[in-house]
């Protein structure tokens, strides 16, 4: 028997960095190890003896790529902790704020990090050649997001705008108005995306996930709702950690997750969509039924087609929020009288999936612990599952062959590995006969 | 020309000033570099929108560059020099040196930014990189003492690139970008 090694030192398109290695013995699949860092262990750790409401700021930095999603999982948390209700208007703009993110991140995902798997190219920048008007397209789309983002946060990348009980100031009517053209263009881009993807040629794979998002009672999931599964559960948030447990893998430093007495499970745009596709606004269900997508995508390739759908239901959601607007009397509410606060837990939807937050503040209003469960960390173990079937269906190709399958299987998963580590490589080994 | 990629930070008119740009991440060791760069200019440069700062992502560099007579980009890299070397790399034509190649990234980094600008023209008539050796990244850390002494240096030098480039003197100019 020989031994065969195939590494590959930086995985490229993805957010951030880390490692997979892969481990074959004769035709079986030993080992799949997906190896990330955590800097959510280490905000957790920053966090404790801050004020409640420095959270949504300190954690805004945990991702370049999704720093609403962290912050309004703060903001809930602490808001539920401390019984905070915001107005009406509050609500719809963090609403606006988290479309201006999915549209940011799903353009960047489907168009310059997904695409080129399947149009063939080893990256964007060698697709731009031949395709510059997707990838302008790409861009075009992403700038909405960021222009959402900037108005409604102050700074593209990290919004500092944003406080537990609402905003430090909300925009006019007129100021948010201004965004209407932009994104009336940008649904129109977002509606072309679904069409291109859908077209596009895909490997005939299903997987059998178990998938897990928020559900909510008449919106398509982003900052409230119980979470539910596939598989028949249905919790409220706080009662995530019953549910679901993360372990410590020898591979890894990042925490893995699973079901408790229970497996792998997927969050993110293909559970959310499996979980909510009831909840489409009518544009974003028209245009999915206009390229037959199926109700519950299994797919994970077909993922690209998923975000483009869920780029068009928050452009259109954006722009009923516009029509909506009026601004609230009061930019924030805050806690009267003493601090009482209970647990301070909340998830939220981020482009990547659930996002799970919980604090215990003490009567001062300090954070006396805090936990922090990102989406990538929950779908580690998923992608190592999804890697794992690929290797399994691809063992006669080459190495090269089979590192791009492999890391077109984790690119699936738009894995945010920028929330838990800096450099991604890939280490293929072969042992026994190929 | 009405082009809907120009500039974030730009205004309607001929080219948008010259802005330098800081990239890196708060809390992460040296790659706060970039961002301490941005801060030690902030109150130097003129018109205020010239300083910017921000996370890596290279997408958003594209609208930042576009439309801009000069944008100097500072980040930290990791091409093997010591920790506070400090690299400076004039974009033509030609890929980033292999130093320039290795800064911090996202899904886009700088250089991927840079060849995407190339191929779109997209890129600034003038840009300048500046990338400072950095070593130490763990989760909580400041910049360490050798790529903190980066800093003020790499600040001139930036200031005399818009010195040069005439940056200063115009952003002062009553009635000029610096109203806006």
């Amino acid at each position: 028997m020989t031994d065969r090694t195939i590494a590959v030192d930086y995985l490229a398109r993805v957010e951030g960095e880390g490692a997979l290695r892969v481990r074959i013995h004769d035709r079986s699949v030993e080992e799949v190890e997906l190896k990330i860092f955590e800097p959510p262990r280490f905000f957790e750790a920053f966090l404790r003896g801050r004020s409640y409401l420095e959270a949504p700021d300190i954690t805004a930095r945990i991702c370049g790529i999704c720093p609403v999603a962290y912050q309004m999982s703060a903001c809930h948390a602490m808001e539920r902790g401390l019984g905070l209700t915001v107005s009406p208007a509050v609500r719809a703009l963090r609403r606006l704020l988290y479309c201006g993110e999915w549209i940011e991140s799903h353009a960047l995902h489907v168009y310059l990090l997904h695409l080129p798997d399947f149009l063939g190219y080893p990256d964007a920048i060698r697709m731009a050649k031949e395709h510059r008007g997707a990838v302008e397209k790409g861009l075009a789309l992403k700038k909405v997001g960021n222009a959402i983002m900037s108005l409604l946060g102050g700074r593209e990348i990290h919004p500092v705008n944003v406080r537990v009980g609402g905003f430090y100031r909300c925009p006019s009517r007129e100021e948010l108005e201004t965004l209407r053209p932009q994104i009336v263009t940008a649904l129109g881009l977002a509606e072309e995306t679904v069409r291109l993807t859908a077209g596009l040629p895909f490997p005939s794979v299903e997987e059998e996930y178990e998938f897990v998002s928020l559900r909510h009672p008449e919106e398509y999931p982003m900052n409230e709702g119980d979470i539910v599964s596939s598989r028949g559960l249905r919790i409220p948030v706080d009662r995530f950690e019953e549910e679901f447990e993360e372990f410590q893998v020898p591979h890894s430093h990042a925490l893995h997750a699973r079901r408790r007495n229970g497996g792998s499970y997927l969050v993110g745009s293909m559970a959310r969509y499996a979980l909510n596709r009831d909840r489409l606004l009518p544009k974003a269900d028209a245009i999915a039924r206009e390229v037959g997508l199926e109700p519950v995508v299994r797919n994970p390739y077909r993922s690209i087609v998923v975000r483009a759908v869920e780029t068009v239901q928050a452009c259109e959601d954006a722009l009923r929020i516009l029509d909506a607007y009026r601004p609230p009397d009061r930019p924030w509410v805050e806690p009267t009288g003493a601090l009482k606060p209970g647990a301070c837990v909340a998830a939220t939807e981020a482009p990547r999936g659930l996002l799970f937050h919980r604090y215990r503040l003490d009567a001062t209003g300090l954070i006396q612990e805090a936990r922090i469960v990102p989406p990538t960390s929950q779908n580690q173990k998923r992608i190592e599952d999804d890697v794992r079937d690929v290797v399994g269906r691809s063992l006669d190709l080459d190495e090269a062959g089979l590192t791009t399958e492999c890391e077109r299987a984790i690119r699936n998963h738009d894995p945010c590995i920028s929330c838990a580590t800096h450099f991604l490589t890939l280490d293929l080994v072969r042992s026994g006969g190929p | 020309m009405t082009d809907p990629r120009a500039g974030g930070d730009s205004r309607d008119g001929a080219a948008a000033p010259a802005v330098v740009i800081g990239l890196g991440t708060e809390h992460r060791g040296d790659d706060s570099v970039g961002l301490l760069v941005a801060r030690a200019l902030r109150t130097r440069l003129a018109p205020p929108g010239a300083v910017l700062e921000r996370s890596a992502e290279g997408t958003e560099l594209l609208d930042l560059w576009d439309g801009r007579d000069l944008v100097v980009v500072v980040d930290a890299v990791q091409g093997g020099g010591a920790p506070g070397t400090v690299l400076r790399f004039e974009v033509g034509g030609e890929p980033l040196p292999a130093p320039l190649s290795a800064t911090s990234t996202h899904g886009i980094s700088l250089a991927q930014a840079v060849a995407l600008g190339q191929t779109l023209n997209r890129l600034p008539r003038r840009l300048v990189i500046y990338g400072i050796e950095a070593s130490a990244f763990a989760p909580g850390s400041d910049a360490s003492p050798a790529v903190a002494g980066a800093v003020e240096p790499v600040a001139r030098m930036v200031e005399e690139e818009f010195r040069r480039h005439g940056g200063l003197d115009r952003g002062a100019t009553p009635g000029g970008p610096a109203d806006a």
